[in-house]
């Protein structure tokens, strides 16, 4: 499992924000680090205290680090040079919030780094969707709906599901993280489409591009499985959309 | 060694003494911290000197570097940071420098900073000062100049590069945020990269 550090100027908006995506998409949590605020607690960053938040998180599936702003960046670039480990570290170019979230998610099941860090990356696309904010052409396209770990599947085996979306605030971020980290459980390749819409199908391994379907409660989504444990994959999301995610 | 310590200790009173001044300018365009950042940076560096006195040039950029870094939480700690870093590593396991060679440590101090921030000349920041002030010990030293007379040269070029910084609209910092509005104001980096060269210049020609 990748590592994440978390870097910002305030002790407290790191300890919020990291608060706020374990609640989102925490179970199973990666490992996770802070280093905030500089010497005495004050406002700023310290390059030494993130070389050793880096350090400590750090294993062969390598660490992701999310700044907020400004000189996060040049510390974070800094610490570089003062890390110990020979893992790989990517600086994330992600939001802080959203980032963090998508990574939290991303590591939590299971997924490499390089695909943790193309998610997290994506970060502002669900606001850009919701606020129906023209699409960058220069953005990349929706994620390949390959499994996290790239795997082929050895039979065909498919299993889809049509089904209504009953919870009030639709497939937002906690309900989309449920469904990400349930689905990293197999290894069918997952997809999504709005039926009402036409969108997707979307990749199920990418919350941003689950929360950017939009889907509001009352949609209509199909759920579409392919793979040796096709069926049962369907099976359990298919409980978990009736069961309106385990929100209710 | 003695020297560079002196380079540090002049440092360390000019922005003390130009505290008010760096704060003012990084009001304007900054978020007001640029004076009080240096000086506590610079209380920090000379609480270490004197406690182990650095032997060697290289030691002496590590002792510094670090300091900045785990001391001054803003922009200037990886930057000014970096310089005294790079600044040693260049300089390496010597007990003085000649002019050319504390030419060559001050050129990979500012080539560090470049290298962390990835400014530009013209971007309205320390290295619109830096830049100048090292092209100009270079040629001093080319022309048979002494250290002290690069210094000199170089101070004058850091000053002027500094008050060339007040037309320009800064792309990076957190002045940039200002746009247009950054404009008509001395970068305090500059300012403090000004005083970082002047003292080197008194401590050199003392």
């Amino acid at each position: 499992m990748i590592g994440i550090v978390v870097v910002s100027h305030s002790p407290a908006l790191a300890r919020a924000a990291v608060d706020l995506a374990l609640e989102m998409g925490g179970s199973e949590p990666p490992p996770l680090r802070i280093a905030a605020g500089a010497a005495g607690g004050a406002t700023g960053t310290d390059a030494v205290a993130i070389a050793a938040a880096i350090d400590e998180v750090a294993s062969p599936d390598g660490v992701l680090v999310l700044m907020d702003l400004g000189s996060a960046v040049l510390s974070a670039g800094l610490a570089l040079e003062f890390v110990h480990t020979d893992a790989a570290v990517v600086l994330s170019p992600a939001p802080f919030v959203e980032g963090l979230i998508a990574a939290v998610v991303g590591a939590g099941s299971g997924a490499s780094l390089s695909a943790v860090a193309e998610e997290s990356a994506r970060g502002l696309e669900a606001k850009r969707s919701q606020l129906g904010a023209e699409h960058d052409p220069s953005e990349p396209p929706d994620p390949p709906t390959a499994a996290p770990d790239g795997a082929e599947d050895g039979g065909a085996q498919t299993a889809s599901f049509d089904a209504v979306v009953r919870n009030p605030s639709g497939l937002h971020a906690r309900p989309a993280a449920t469904f990400v980290k349930t689905a990293a459980r197999y290894t069918a390749t997952v997809t999504v489409t709005d039926l009402d819409t036409g969108k997707g199908p979307v990749s199920a391994a990418s919350l941003i591009s689950l929360i950017s379907l939009g889907v509001t409660r009352g949609t209509r989504i199909r759920v579409s499985a392919t793979g040796p444990d096709a069926q049962d994959a369907a099976r359990e999301l298919e409980a978990l959309v009736a069961d309106g995610f385990g929100e209710r | 060694m003695d020297e560079l310590t002196d380079w540090l200790r002049r440092f360390h009173a000019a922005v003390t003494a130009h505290q008010t001044e760096l704060t003012e300018l990084d009001s304007v365009i900054g978020d007001a911290d640029h004076g009080a950042n240096m000086v506590r940076g610079m209380n920090a560096v000379m609480a270490k000197v004197d406690a182990e006195p650095p032997a060697t040039v290289a030691d002496l950029g590590k002792a510094v570097g670090m300091t900045l870094v785990t001391s001054v939480g803003g922009a200037s700690g990886p930057l000014y940071g970096t310089f005294f870093l790079r600044f040693g590593m260049n300089a390496g396991a010597v007990d003085g420098l000649d002019a050319a060679g504390l030419g060559a440590a001050l050129r990979a101090g500012l080539e560090g900073i470049v290298a962390r921030g990835k400014a530009e000349p013209g971007d309205k920041t320390m290295v619109d000062a830096l830049a100048p002030a090292i092209d100009a010990w270079d040629r001093t030293v080319a022309e048979g100049g002494s250290s002290a007379q690069a210094a000199r040269a170089a101070a004058t070029a850091a000053e002027e590069g500094r008050d060339a910084t007040l037309p320009l609209v800064a792309r990076k910092g957190r002045a940039s945020y200002l746009g247009e509005r950054s404009a008509g104001h001395l970068d305090p980096g500059a300012a403090s990269a000004a005083l970082l060269l002047g003292s080197l210049a008194d401590a050199l020609e003392d």
